[in-house]
């Protein structure tokens, strides 16, 4: 739990940084042009209930992840990573199959390099379950359909 | 169950100890015939600094206090050195102290407080393994890491340039270039396959980055696992004692440190002649280079030229390499020029004493096209060619003259950057220490540095003393047929024992495996040279064929056990491979007999 509001802390300061500095967000155009929708999206219900998003930065994982109110499957992944090409869409597949009682963030590593540092993030694919921004289960690796449904129904408390 | 009394007694002797070391300056617990004792006693008396001694030889109860001792401090041995209520420790630990300044202190009374015990400067292999092992050693350490783009905007993660530009992305394009050699071979096996065989660069150059991607996120996870504070920011000394790290949005902060180790590495060096850094490329962009090179010129004759030049060649490329003057300096000339023929027979061309003077765009595109203009390095002749894709390999400039050095104080040879250290790897400043690449005349090799590097922090913080041995380095030039050495050239050791007293012997040799394809007979080629005044001593070690650096890591360490000629003919071959023509070298060098092969 400490861990957790000190995380919330360390983002939300993070946020005031980016707002105190638009400057930053202008000198990288595209990134921000990039980001900018995606912060509008975030407080949509359309988005919070879409199967599987790209975690954008910090406080876009804070906002969907963190404070989702639904339980959230984090696929920690990264290009180099073949393992991670097989489980990405069998995990969103079975996250699609719960009708939206369970979401999906994917986050690259190599995008996002703290946040994967931070959750204990050592080999790839490693899915991490959050739910009220507590992590409640995670594995490394790849698993089959069976499992991976199991995993989420578990996840779901089913 | 130990009587009370004992106890009781124990602890008496415990206090009367802590009360000798709180209420002195500088304690030593010594035994009036130990040379070690003297040696500390008399570097105080020379700084003319006051001490408490305690010879424990001539003390009735003196064994008591050396079994406290170990119970205080963990240390049986004397001398026992304590200054200010701290413990020092035995001889070297004083004179080690001594000499970086911690001595002096200790003994002023003034305890700096710093924000880590060692900041290590550069995240290349060196840094990374000085970090990670200083952190094992129960240590607060900080690496940073910073790498500044190219010309052209080319950069990369952790790691250094082994693993993003160098070592690792070379060898695997080497293996490229291996394997269409392999594919010609294969139909004189009987493989049967269509024509058409073509080589995708893309594929190839997405798969190596993806490699390197994993390793880089290795790097990141072992140094989080080894609580390694790890920045990614380009640092630089603005005090003795403390650096300015600025990251790649500018924000700046700043860290102090007791110790530091610079491992900041080297970056290819450019030519300085128009045209070079707008649109030439060096090795640091090859690798990850988004389009296939084209006709490419290599400018420069070093290792880092003749493993590109050769493995673009292998590629299928049209591939010309102009040489300002030798081969492969450094390195033994015969076996240099043994590799260039090769490469020579197999499609690279060589361009002998010509260096650039411009380099001109005639169309922008990937790749584009270049003129290049040059002129002899002995006539007034100046020659043009045009090339799709320019890559320099003229050498390296060590990266320290960014980084603050004057500020910390620190020496650096003005002609080349590099920075001088004596054998524990110290620079001219005491605190401040340098590993890997940038150090002058040693080896410039990944896993010498990362031996360096742990070794260091193993003598900084782990009471160990023993240095990095920069002797009988074994290495291997990953040119298209390899060049694999350790010792010495037939030069240097010609220079230091006398042409009297060496004694070369030396083969050619047909691997088995070329003999089906009938390919590169009387190529590879095996030598050894022999100190004669020291029992035909193996002093250098050079083997040019395939797998060089299989065969030459296992002699390297038969060269370490010091192996004589006599060792090696007494070990038995395995048959059928190459490593095995050094258990039957027969024929010397001054016998100048034939060692050609020929038929079976």
């Amino acid at each position: 739990m400490a861990h957790r509001f000190l995380a919330r802390r360390i983002w939300t300061l993070s946020v005031t940084d980016v707002r105190c500095l638009p400057s930053s967000a202008v000198a990288s155009s595209s990134r921000a042009s990039f980001l900018a929708p995606s912060r509008t999206l975030a407080v949509s219900h359309a988005v919070r209930r879409a199967v599987s998003f790209n975690v954008q930065d910090n406080e876009d994982f804070t906002e969907r992840v963190i404070n989702s109110d639904l339980p959230v499957l984090v696929d920690f992944h990264a290009q180099w990573c073949g393992p991670c090409k097989i489980l990405g869409p069998r995990l969103e597949k079975a996250v699609a199959k719960q009708k939206g009682r369970v979401a999906m963030a994917k986050v690259d590593i190599d995008d996002h390099t703290d946040l994967a540092i931070e959750y204990g993030v050592s080999a790839v694919p490693t899915v991490i379950a959050m739910r009220g921004g507590d992590i409640v289960d995670r594995f490394v690796g790849i698993k089959d359909d069976d499992q991976l449904d199991s995993f989420v129904c578990k996840v779901i408390g089913q | 169950m130990p009587p009370i009394e004992k106890d009781t007694g124990k602890n008496e002797l415990k206090t009367k100890i802590q009360k000798l070391i709180d209420s002195n300056q500088v304690v030593v617990f010594s035994k009036s015939y130990c040379p070690y004792c003297i040696q500390v006693k008399d570097l105080f008396k020379e700084l003319k600094i006051e001490f408490n001694v305690m010879e424990l030889d001539l003390m009735e109860n003196g064994s008591n206090y050396q079994e406290m001792l170990l119970e205080m401090t963990g240390q049986r041995t004397v001398p026992q050195v304590f200054i200010n209520k701290t413990h020092v420790g035995g001889c070297d630990k004083t004179m080690q102290a001594h000499k970086d300044g911690s001595l002096q202190q200790l003994l002023s009374g003034e305890k700096e407080v710093y924000d880590y015990d060692l900041i290590v400067i550069g995240g290349g292999s060196g840094g990374l393994a000085c970090s990670k092992e200083a952190a094992m050693l129960g240590k607060k350490v900080m690496v940073l890491d910073y790498v500044v783009p190219t010309p052209t905007g080319t950069t990369w993660g952790l790691g250094g340039t082994c693993v993003n530009v160098g070592c690792i992305p070379k060898k695997l394009m080497h293996q490229t270039a291996l394997l269409a050699t392999a594919i010609q071979d294969a139909r004189k096996f009987g493989w049967e396959f269509d024509e058409s065989v073509k080589h995708n660069w893309d594929t190839m150059k997405t798969a190596v980055n993806s490699y390197i991607g994993s390793l880089n996120w290795g790097y990141r996870v072992a140094l989080r696992d080894k609580n390694v504070d790890y920045v990614n920011a380009y640092a630089e000394f603005i005090e003795p004692h403390k650096i300015k790290a600025t990251n790649k949005r500018g924000k700046e902060t700043f860290h102090t440190a007791a110790r530091f180790v610079l491992a900041t590495g080297e970056r290819p060096r450019y030519l300085g002649v128009p045209g070079d850094k707008e649109y030439c490329i060096t090795s640091d962009d090859l690798f990850s280079l988004s389009y296939c090179p084209g006709k490419t010129l290599v400018i420069g004759a070093s290792y880092v030229a003749l493993e590109c030049g050769g493995f673009l060649a292998g590629l299928g490329l049209d591939v010309t390499v102009m040489v300002r003057s030798i081969l492969l300096r450094g390195f033994d000339q015969e076996m240099a020029n043994r590799a260039g023929a090769h490469m020579e027979t197999h499609g690279v061309k060589f361009i002998r004493k010509f260096v650039p003077t411009k380099i001109e765009q005639l169309e922008e595109g990937s790749p584009g096209r270049l003129k290049v203009t040059a002129k002899s390095t002995e006539t007034d002749e100046t020659i043009e060619d045009e090339y799709n894709t320019v890559l320099i390999a003229v050498g390296r400039n060590a990266c320290t003259d960014k980084i603050g050095l004057d500020k910390a104080g620190v020496k650096v040879n003005p002609k080349n950057g590099k920075i001088p250290v004596n054998d524990e790897e110290q620079t001219n400043v005491p605190h401040i220490y340098a590993i890997g690449d940038i150090l002058e005349e040693k080896w410039e090799l990944t896993p010498v540095a990362i031996q360096a590097g742990k070794l260091l922090a193993r003598r900084l913080y782990g009471g160990s003393t023993v240095k990095c041995d920069y002797i009988h380095v074994p290495t291997t030039v990953f040119t298209p047929l390899e060049y694999g050495a350790c010792g010495l050239s037939e030069e240097r050791a010609t220079e230091l024992y006398g042409p009297d007293n060496i004694e070369v012997y030396h083969s050619l040799f047909w691997p088995l495996e070329f003999t089906v394809p009938s390919r590169d007979n009387n190529q590879c080629y095996a030598k050894i040279i022999c100190n004669k005044l020291d029992s035909d001593r193996v002093v250098g070690f050079h083997y040019l064929g395939p797998n060089a650096g299989e065969v030459t890591q296992g002699f390297g360490a038969a060269m370490k056990c010091g192996a004589t000629k006599e060792h090696f003919d007494a070990t038995i071959g395995i048959h059928p491979t190459c490593a095995e023509v050094f258990t039957t070298l027969e024929v010397s060098k001054r016998s100048g007999g034939d060692i050609t092969q020929s038929g079976c």
